[in-house]
């Protein structure tokens, strides 16, 4: 225990004592932290060309910086994402399933895994969701 | 590697579900390939026939007391119980969505998430017969299903999101008031995450506690474990307010009444019955098994919760002026009245829940079935103003709903007196008296607004523009008939459900 | 199931069939419906009255205990076991002159109102929802269940809101909703009461309670005080009457003939039985100030109907002062005092129903009922003004009439509880009887006397035969019992004493 270390800090509220100092070191390291940097750093009141541009250095800035993405996009992120959680279950399931015991069950099992999202493809298939228009 | 095992998986005990998410694909298949025309008899009937048979399936497993697919599923006494209640109800909610004698095609439409007032949306919106809400419908009560059963929180909590997601969905269903509505599942949507993110991060910390995430090894590391008790407690707060936003308790309450309004009525209505008796399932599941050694420690915090949702509910209730909004802030105050009975934290307490949950989700799946029939042009009329004098125009309808009130309520010889009876009396069986008393007092405050819409109906002069009372079709009649009937036989011979939930109070570890 | 437990049941499913029947019939069938509900309405006074069996309360007094409580009929079966609720039903000689009471007032609304259906008309509904009121009083008086006591206390409240807020006067709205803001309130101080004994005790059973006296002091004390509390609002015992004017002056005639007649005895009743009863030691502890309380309300009660100018309000003042001598004679605890209580109950629902039956009459004829416009009725309709004669002179006391008894017996048993305190209050409760006396004499002086009124010499003269019908048993009622008061003492003996052996143990 910290607080039968430190006598100033002991009895039955010793452990709130050491949090509050614990918060106490904190807030003044952050201070000095912050005080130190702002004495060492040069200062350059001024705000010169391009200081607040989006990067300093290297390539301008062509265009405006709000730019949208085609909402039909999100359809293949949707499928992106299933199908990268079903592979991130394929793969333990296909280390094991040949082991004794296991056997026909989890083939059927993982197959009715697949067979659940396919029926998700198949019917965004059916409502045309994934042609362009 | 070498200690894997393949677990063991009780087919008879899974059934249920199992039944429920094959009925809820099947019924995916059907919209992708049945001509449009043909889908609404299919869907329906394909729906009933698989919540009837999930029933079936839950009936053969009474008396069962197992644990099974590799610890992640509890099924026993109240599982049953509770598995079987969800059924029942949402087998009555599902007559209120099949019905389509009191709106031109249903009151839903196929996509929730078309821009309310754009081309398309309006398209859908006098195109009849979506019938996507069905296997939507489906998977919300398998999710449901799944929850109650649940033996360990990661599975509790992909069943979370099973049931909620379909939910989101259904609450922007709405053909009339798309905005409303979609603005509805949006807040759903949005706090919904927010409290399974809440929930997430409570199951991180039990598990730092307790290096496991089934019940029985929170229950043995509560006792025996060298880990700081913050994570412990800090997982718990977490995990109970994930829990308590789905069961609509104060200070957690404060999407219900925007949703109730917003969302199609007889989601409504399955929400306020199904996804109540789902929370406190799962919550007197966790309380119980997993964290009963620590009840002393959040017994006066979950007291104080339960005083605050009662308080919030009944005085907030009183200020309405919308009936489905009333509906909601007494629903918040059931809550709270079921959270007396969860924190009896006895065989009582747990019996007398569960009787509660049955009791009051008959009644609310009334009321909101009541609700879809008073209509004008506009499609549903919720304001208290525009009740007036209903009971000199429909008195059979009136009567029957100022029953339901009444109930709600808690008058002797119906259904509320009972539940409230049974919960406050387990209640005080265990010392909380401080929670009887402010129950007693808040539901005397809750019965004002009750009895001024009763007032409303009977005493009022009918207006101009009062509404009409549809006839309902044969699916609401039942709906609304077995609703009605329930409260009356639940309050007049309580006796073979209560025995019922007695005998199933009883959970394995 | 005995002939006994028949009776017992039907005395409850007929008036509640009767009520369903009623309301079930179409609309234009409203004079048939009436006439239903009015058979049902006799049918349950032939069955109560049948439930007659006064004797020595069977093997039950031959042990060594005898219990305090012996039903002369009984009927205990589970209701909900999983909540420990029972359906226990019994009568005994403390409750069986209220249900028959209860069960004739009702008979005669019932009758009443098949002959004049107040506005706004549907005088089924009218009909229905007085059965309604019956079946929950009935059980009132039978329950012998702590919380099948207050299911059935609970029934009474709504349809009778309907009553007063639907068929009242002109302010019936404001008088409906005080009427249920103090009675839920009331309400729940008793369900409160209720939750304590019956989780202290581990029972809600009436007869065990009283038998063996379960409760710790301290439960007791609190039990009594809430359980006091939430039927002095119903009885009403002052400060806690404020809203009886207001309702007995909007409600219907039949309405305040109910509400008068039996529905206050709701709460003096569960006073005898149930608190006093269940929580003795609490009773002891808190006579003192129920007897101040009840003198007070006897004072104030006669004091205000002095300065009434309303005949309505009048009468339901006099209410507060009767129902006030009833609590002192409970308070005394005394078997005299429980006696008075129980003699003075049924004394007031007899005339005060007749009274109220009367200034309905007069109200009808007269379009008013202040005392201002009235006068001169003994000219005008002899027949009216004799029987008002008759129902005041023995609502003030006169020996020989049934409301003597009551409150003497009342005076007597607090001066027989001796001491200061007793003594005092017995002497300013025989003051208030004074006081009585006075304001019916002025309300006599007012209505029947002088030169008829405009209003008065305007009204028809004679009496319709159905009025002669309903004021006629009351009439003689009062008549036989103030004259053989043993009809009601005479039953009621044995059970008071065993009462008062239980409070005083």
């Amino acid at each position: 225990m910290v607080g039968s270390t430190l006598p100033v800090v002991g009895g039955y509220l010793g452990s709130y004592a050491t949090l509050g100092l614990l918060l106490l070191v904190g807030l003044v390291f952050f201070g000095v932290a912050f005080g130190a940097n702002r004495l060492l750093r040069p200062a350059r009141p001024a705000s010169p060309e391009g200081k607040f541009a989006t990067y300093e250095c290297g390539l301008d800035p062509v265009g405006g910086d709000w730019a949208q993405a085609q909402i039909r996009y999100y359809v293949y992120a949707y499928l992106y994402v299933l199908f990268a959680v079903e592979s991130v279950f394929l793969f333990p399931w296909a280390v094991i399933f040949d082991r004794p015991d296991f056997g026909m069950v989890t083939v059927v099992e993982m197959a009715v895994f697949v067979g659940v999202l396919a029926l998700g493809i198949l019917y965004a298939w059916r409502k045309r969701v994934l042609s362009w228009t | 590697m070498s200690d894997l095992q393949l677990p063991h998986i009780n087919y008879a005990a899974l059934a249920p579900m199992l039944i429920l998410f094959g009925a809820a694909c099947a019924g995916i298949l059907i919209e992708a390939f049945v001509p449009r025309e043909r889908r609404y008899p299919v869907q329906l009937g394909l729906s009933l026939a698989g919540v009837v048979a999930a029933g079936v399936a839950v009936i053969t497993q009474a008396g069962t007391r197992t644990i099974t697919a590799g610890g992640a599923i509890a099924v026993d006494g109240p599982t049953v119980f509770l598995q079987g209640a969800i059924l029942a109800l949402g087998l009555v909610a599902l007559l209120f969505v099949g019905e389509r004698s009191l709106e031109a095609g249903g009151p839903f439409v196929a996509q929730a998430a078309l821009i309310a007032g754009s081309e398309p949306d309006r398209r859908q919106v006098v195109r009849p017969g979506a019938t996507e809400v069905y296997p939507l419908m489906l998977f919300a009560i398998g999710g449901m299903e799944l929850f109650v059963a649940a033996n360990d929180l990661l599975t509790m909590f992909v069943a979370l999101e099973v049931f909620s997601l379909p939910l989101y969905l259904m609450c922007a269903l709405a053909r009339r008031r798309r905005l409303l509505s979609q603005e509805a599942a949006l807040k759903y949507f949005l706090l919904g995450s927010y409290s399974s993110g809440f929930f997430l991060f409570g199951i991180a910390l039990i598990y730092g506690f307790a290096g496991r995430v089934d019940f029985a090894g929170i229950h043995a590391a509560a006792l025996g474990s060298d880990r700081s008790n913050a994570l412990l407690y800090g997982g718990l707060a977490l995990l109970s307010i994930g829990l308590l936003f789905k069961a609509a308790a104060a200070p957690f309450h404060v999407w219900t009444p925007d949703v109730y309004q917003g969302a199609p009525t007889p989601v409504t209505g399955f929400m306020a019955a199904c996804t109540k008796v789902a929370a406190f399932g799962a919550l007197l599941r966790v309380l119980y098994v997993a964290f009963d050694r620590v009840s002393w420690d959040y017994r006066p915090v979950l007291g104080v919760v339960a005083i605050l949702t009662m308080l919030v509910g009944a005085v907030f209730a009183v200020t309405q002026t919308d009936l489905k909004r009333l509906l909601a802030y007494s629903s918040i105050a059931n809550a709270g009245y079921l959270l007396v009975g969860v924190l009896a934290m006895s065989k009582d307490g747990l019996s007398s829940s569960m009787f509660y949950l049955v009791a009051y989700g008959f009644t609310v799946l009334a009321a909101f079935g009541t609700l879809t029939l008073v209509r004008d042009a506009d499609g549903e009329a919720n304001h208290l103003s525009r009740w007036a004098g209903l009971g000199r125009r429909s008195p059979v309808f009136a009567a029957a709903f100022t029953f339901l009130l009444l109930a709600f309520a808690g008058i002797p010889l119906t259904s509320g007196f009972t539940s409230k009876f049974a919960v406050f009396a387990a209640a005080l069986d265990d010392g909380q008296t401080w929670l009887v008393v402010a129950g007693v007092i808040t539901s005397m405050v809750l019965a004002f607004p009750y009895l001024r819409v009763v007032v409303m109906m009977w005493l009022s002069e009918p207006a101009e523009s009062t509404p009409t009372v549809s006839i309902p079709g044969v699916l609401t009649s039942t709906g609304l008939a077995i609703g009605v009937a329930a409260t009356l036989v639940l309050g007049l011979v309580p006796a073979p459900l209560l025995d019922l939930s007695t005998k199933a109070a009883e959970f394995v570890r | 199931m005995s002939a006994g437990q028949v009776a017992l049941v039907a005395t409850l499913a007929v008036p509640a069939v009767g009520a369903s029947v009623v309301a079930a019939l179409p609309s234009r069938a409203d004079r048939a419906a009436r006439l239903v509900g009015t058979v049902a309405a006799a049918v349950t006074l032939v069955v109560s009255a049948a439930l007659y069996r006064p004797g020595d309360g069977g093997w039950f007094s031959f042990g060594p205990n005898p219990p305090a409580i012996r039903p002369w009929h009984d009927l205990d079966v589970s209701w909900a076991s999983g909540l420990d609720l029972r359906f226990h039903l019994g009568v005994d000689g403390i409750s069986y002159p209220l249900v028959v009471l209860t069960a004739l007032l009702t008979l005669l609304c019932c009758g009443y109102t098949l002959w004049h259906v107040p506005d706004p008309g549907r005088g089924r509904l009218l009909t229905a929802l007085l059965l309604a009121i019956e079946v929950g009083i009935l059980g009132t008086f039978l329950a012998l269940d702590l919380v099948l006591f207050f299911v059935f206390f609970e029934v009474v409240l709504l349809p009778m809101y309907a009553v007063i807020a639907v068929w009242g006067g002109p302010d019936r709205r404001h008088a409906a909703r005080k009427f249920v803001l103090y009675t839920l309130l009331g309400s729940v101080l008793l369900l409160v009461g209720v939750f304590t004994v019956v989780s202290a005790a581990g029972t809600g059973d009436i007869v065990a309670l009283t038998a063996a006296n379960p409760l710790s002091r301290g439960t007791q004390l609190a039990a009594f005080t809430l359980l006091a509390l939430g039927l002095a609002v119903k009885a009403p015992l002052w400060p806690l009457h404020t809203w009886l004017p207001d309702a007995h002056t909007e409600a219907p005639t039949v309405g305040s003939v109910i509400l008068a007649g039996v529905l206050l005895k709701m709460g003096t009743y569960g006073l005898i039985r149930v608190a006093v009863g269940v929580a003795p030691e609490g009773a002891r502890w808190a006579a003192p100030v129920v007897g101040s309380l009840a003198v007070a309300a006897i004072i104030v009660g006669s004091l205000v109907c002095l300065a009434q100018r309303e005949l309505k309000r009048l009468i339901a003042y006099s209410s507060v002062g009767h129902m006030g001598f009833v609590m002192l004679g409970i308070a005394t605890l005394t078997a005299t005092g429980l006696q008075a209580a129980l003699i003075g109950n049924v004394a007031h629902g007899i005339i005060t129903g007749l009274l109220f039956f009367l200034a309905g009459a007069v109200k009808d004829r007269a379009h008013t009922g202040l005392l201002d416009d009235l006068g001169g009725l003994r000219e005008r309709a002899p027949g009216l003004a004799g029987v008002l004669g008759f129902a005041a002179i023995a609502s003030l006391g006169l020996p020989g009439l049934a409301g003597f008894w009551g409150e003497a017996f009342a005076v007597v048993g607090s001066l027989r509880r001796g001491g200061p305190l007793w003594s005092t209050l017995a002497a300013i409760a025989a003051l208030g009887g004074a006081l009585t006396a006075a304001y019916f004499l002025r309300l006599l002086r007012r209505v029947s006397h002088g030169p008829a009124s405009p209003v008065v010499a305007a009204m028809p003269a004679g009496l319709a035969r159905p009025e002669l019908a309903s004021w006629g048993p009351l009439v003689l009622l009062a008549l036989a019992v103030g004259l053989v008061p043993a009809l009601v003492l005479g039953m009621a003996h044995d059970p008071v004493q065993a009462l008062t052996e239980v409070v005083n143990r």
